[in-house]
């Protein structure tokens, strides 16, 4: 059983370590000083670092320093930047935080200093172990990270030795930024960060600041989709700029009528270069699961027509990221960041003052009131436009909450939030089965058009898949009425009139 | 789970320091290895510098299993954890008594308490008068250590006698010569006759008498760990596979 726990020290403490007396322990070095070089990876949102991990690269190995298991190892070959392109291995496994679709990207480099510490009673034996590791990066920026190994049978002497390594000022790994420290400058990256909205604050400044905040996380994202680092990139410059679109349309009398109208048009001709490789990455990324979905007679087909869609992939990512480099773009784009920065030059609405804790609220009810009556129509026969209503308006609702989220009081509001993205999932699989099959045919009209004979091949698996995404969509289709139940119980009524609609409500 | 024990009748022969080095050989090699001091004069604990915890006077101390495995020390050596002398061999032998299959029993008890041990090596004292059936039957395999003199071969006719009268398995001991001093006649003398006469009795490993087993004392510590090419590691390192390749 082995339980060890990282810190960071001040590096005079850490220096110091050597010569420290712990209680009745002293500690004796063991083992020779080493220093190597060091490459530390993680993902663009920094996903290990924030699980209180730290990844490096030797050069020969691939080092995991992780909270429960301490540091692992295995060896550093790798055919790819995914962890799915790491060989099998401790390190790997303990990646499980990591999206698959996200690439380990290096944060900085540097050499790592080693020295290992016993910490001996009496009778010289070892009660606890210490690792103490210096990371100095080109820069000259350190860290001192000390690891405390406890040995079975003397839970007392670690307890005492963690006692004085925090009394002296180590802090858990984790907690605040190493790379902060490491590379200071570095701007870290965070998709959902937390918007501050004051209960009393002008609808017009809740929106300025929201995509304010969105417009640079979608510009951040610009660099991954040109470099074509990882899928999620493109993922991410969507979504943000998606929020901001929702805050055009449903914050409406925020803005003056032809200044919402001018934005809604501006964003949207942002977003529509994008959606043609977003499409196809979602398509490959799912490629193991379409090939499930078929019978094995069929498969040659099917990898035809994902060597094509690969092949649109190459010319689509081409188009998108000339298109980010290109100057209108940047002029484009660059305007509305300053516009925002600044949040002065929109004309102002109807609604521009009302405060945002009680604009947020009408809207909310609004919305989901629209939720329940589209809902409260949907029956077996209703026509699947209806459902797609139903999960536009649900979208709608989640964004709306999102953005005002820290407006309310957080356990309620979760409270309502978790069995609405219940809800969104089936809808969300409806609709990606519904696209997806429109998709396909399109393809298959296409493909009519040209005789070639491998495109007889594909249409055959293409028709198979349409047919199999057909009995899924209706699957998730008879679905949704049960769904909808389990959102809206009395609970979920209850909480929804309490926070948005009752007088008392207001706080 | 194996179990070994480290038995002998007789006193002074280096059982205490057989246990020591064939446990750490066995943790070195990669087994999860537990090393019970079970011998109140033996004195493996201070091998490994493992203070011996309060007595336990309670002879119902192996009732509590978290008492048991609560006393579990680590070495300074990986894999290999220390049990150290804070009971007697009585009590020991009453908790194998009271387990029907003790081995399984034992592994488990080990195991709720959160060690899961490939090997656990048992440091018997050398007490003809309490000499224990559980713990022989229980073991895989029990380790005996003779000194190639007259006195030794006696009891050792003593053990063999005692298997046969309480019907346990002859074939687990595995017994080796022990500080052999080739030089002496007697001892070559000795060895060979006994060879003769318990001919699957003896493993081929022989220890030799060497200053730098006696040195384990001072340096508190396996011999492989300070003399690492000298005679004596290797032989102990030998007996190790032996052993090794019975158990399997």
């Amino acid at each position: 059983m082995k339980q060890t726990d990282h810190y960071c020290l001040p590096l005079k403490t850490a220096s110091d370590l050597p010569d420290l007396k712990f209680g009745k322990l002293t500690p004796i070095a063991t083992g020779d000083e080493t220093s190597r070089a060091f490459q530390l990876l993680d993902t663009f949102d920094d996903t290990l670092s924030g699980a209180g991990k730290l990844l490096w690269d030797t050069g020969e190995t691939l080092e995991l320093l992780t909270p429960r298991d301490g540091l692992l190892r295995q060896p550093a070959t790798r055919s790819g930047p995914f962890v799915t392109d790491l060989a099998d291995g401790p390190v790997k496994a303990a990646l499980g935080e990591v999206s698959p679709l996200r690439a380990l990207l290096p944060v900085g480099e540097g050499d790592i200093q080693e020295t290992r510490l016993s910490l001996v009673d009496g009778e010289q034996k070892t009660r606890v172990r210490i690792n103490l590791r210096l990371l100095t990066t080109q820069q000259g920026e350190s860290v001192a990270i000390v690891t405390l190994q406890g040995l079975r049978g003397y839970d007392k002497a670690l307890a005492q030795v963690r006692k004085q390594i925090l009394a002296s000022g180590g802090a858990p790994l984790g907690e605040g930024s190493i790379y902060a420290t490491l590379f200071p400058g570095r701007a870290g990256y965070v998709a959902k960060p937390a918007i501050l909205i004051g209960q009393d604050e002008a609808a017009y400044h809740a929106a300025n600041s929201i995509i304010g905040t969105y417009l640079p996380i979608a510009r951040a994202n610009e660099k991954g989709i040109i470099d074509d680092t990882d899928t999620e990139f493109l993922h991410d410059y969507r979504i943000a700029l998606r929020k901001i679109r929702s805050v055009l349309s449903l914050f409406s009398g925020v803005y003056g009528e032809k200044a919402t109208l001018r934005l809604k048009t501006r964003f949207s001709e942002l977003m529509s270069p994008t959606g043609r490789l977003r499409d196809l990455d979602v398509y490959l990324a799912e490629k193991d699961k379409f090939f499930a979905l078929l019978p094995a007679t069929l498969h040659p087909g099917l990898a035809q027509l994902f060597d094509m869609f690969a092949d649109q992939r190459k010319e689509a990512q081409t188009a998108l990221s000339n298109h980010l480099k290109s100057k209108a773009y940047r002029q484009e784009v660059g305007d509305l960041v300053d516009l925002f920065a600044k949040g002065k030059k929109i004309k102002r609405g109807p609604d521009a003052d009302r405060p945002a804790l009680d604009y947020s609220r009408a809207l909310i009810w609004k919305r989901y009131r629209k939720v329940c009556r589209i809902a409260a129509g949907i029956d077996a026969q209703t026509e699947d436009e209806e459902v797609h209503r139903l999960r536009i308006q649900c979208k709608k609702l989640r964004y709306l909450m999102e953005f005002f989220g820290p407006v309310f009081p957080r356990a309620e509001f979760q409270s309502i939030l978790k069995p609405l993205k219940r809800l969104q999932d089936n809808l969300g699989l409806f609709n990606d089965y519904s696209v997806q099959q429109d998709n396909l045919r399109a393809l298959l009209d296409d493909l009519g058009r040209t005789s070639e004979k491998k495109n007889l091949e594909i249409a055959q698996s293409v028709g198979a898949l349409v047919a199999v995404l057909h009995r899924k969509q209706l699957e998730e289709r008879a679905k949704v009425m049960k769904s909808f139940g389990n959102f809206n119980s009395k609970t979920t009524r209850d909480t929804f009139r309490t926070l948005f609609h009752d007088t008392e409500g207001k706080k | 789970m194996k179990i070994i024990a480290c038995y002998s009748n007789k006193g002074g022969v280096g059982k205490t320091a057989t246990a020591v080095n064939l446990a750490h050989a066995f943790a070195e090699a990669g087994s999860r290895t537990l090393m019970c001091d079970l011998d109140p004069q033996g004195a493996s604990s201070f091998y490994f510098r493992v203070k011996a915890s309060k007595k336990l006077k309670d002879a119902s101390f192996f009732k509590d299993v978290e008492r048991f495995t609560g006393a579990i020390r680590a070495s300074d050596f990986d894999n290999l954890d220390i049990l150290p002398a804070n009971l007697s061999f009585r009590d020991f032998d009453i908790f194998l008594s009271r387990m029907k299959n003790s081995r399984s029993r034992l592994k488990k008890a080990l195991k709720a308490g959160g060690s899961d041990y490939d090997v656990v090596i048992l440091d018997c004292p050398p007490n003809i008068s309490t000499l224990s059936e559980n713990v022989f039957r229980a073991a895989d395999c029990i380790v005996v250590p003779v000194i190639p003199t007259s006195l030794s071969e006696h009891t050792f006719e003593q053990l063999m006698d005692f298997f046969k009268a309480n019907k346990l398995e002859r074939k687990k001991i595995l017994g080796f010569f022990s500080m052999v001093q080739r030089s002496k006649k007697l001892h070559r003398e000795t060895e060979d006759r006994m060879r003769k006469q318990h001919r699957k009795r003896f493993l081929d490993t022989s220890i030799p008498f060497t200053s730098e087993v006696e040195k384990m004392g001072i340096h508190r510590a396996p011999v492989a760990t300070y003399a690492g090419n000298h005679s004596a590691a290797t032989a102990y390192r030998d007996l190790y596979a032996e052993v090794m390749a019975h158990l399997k």
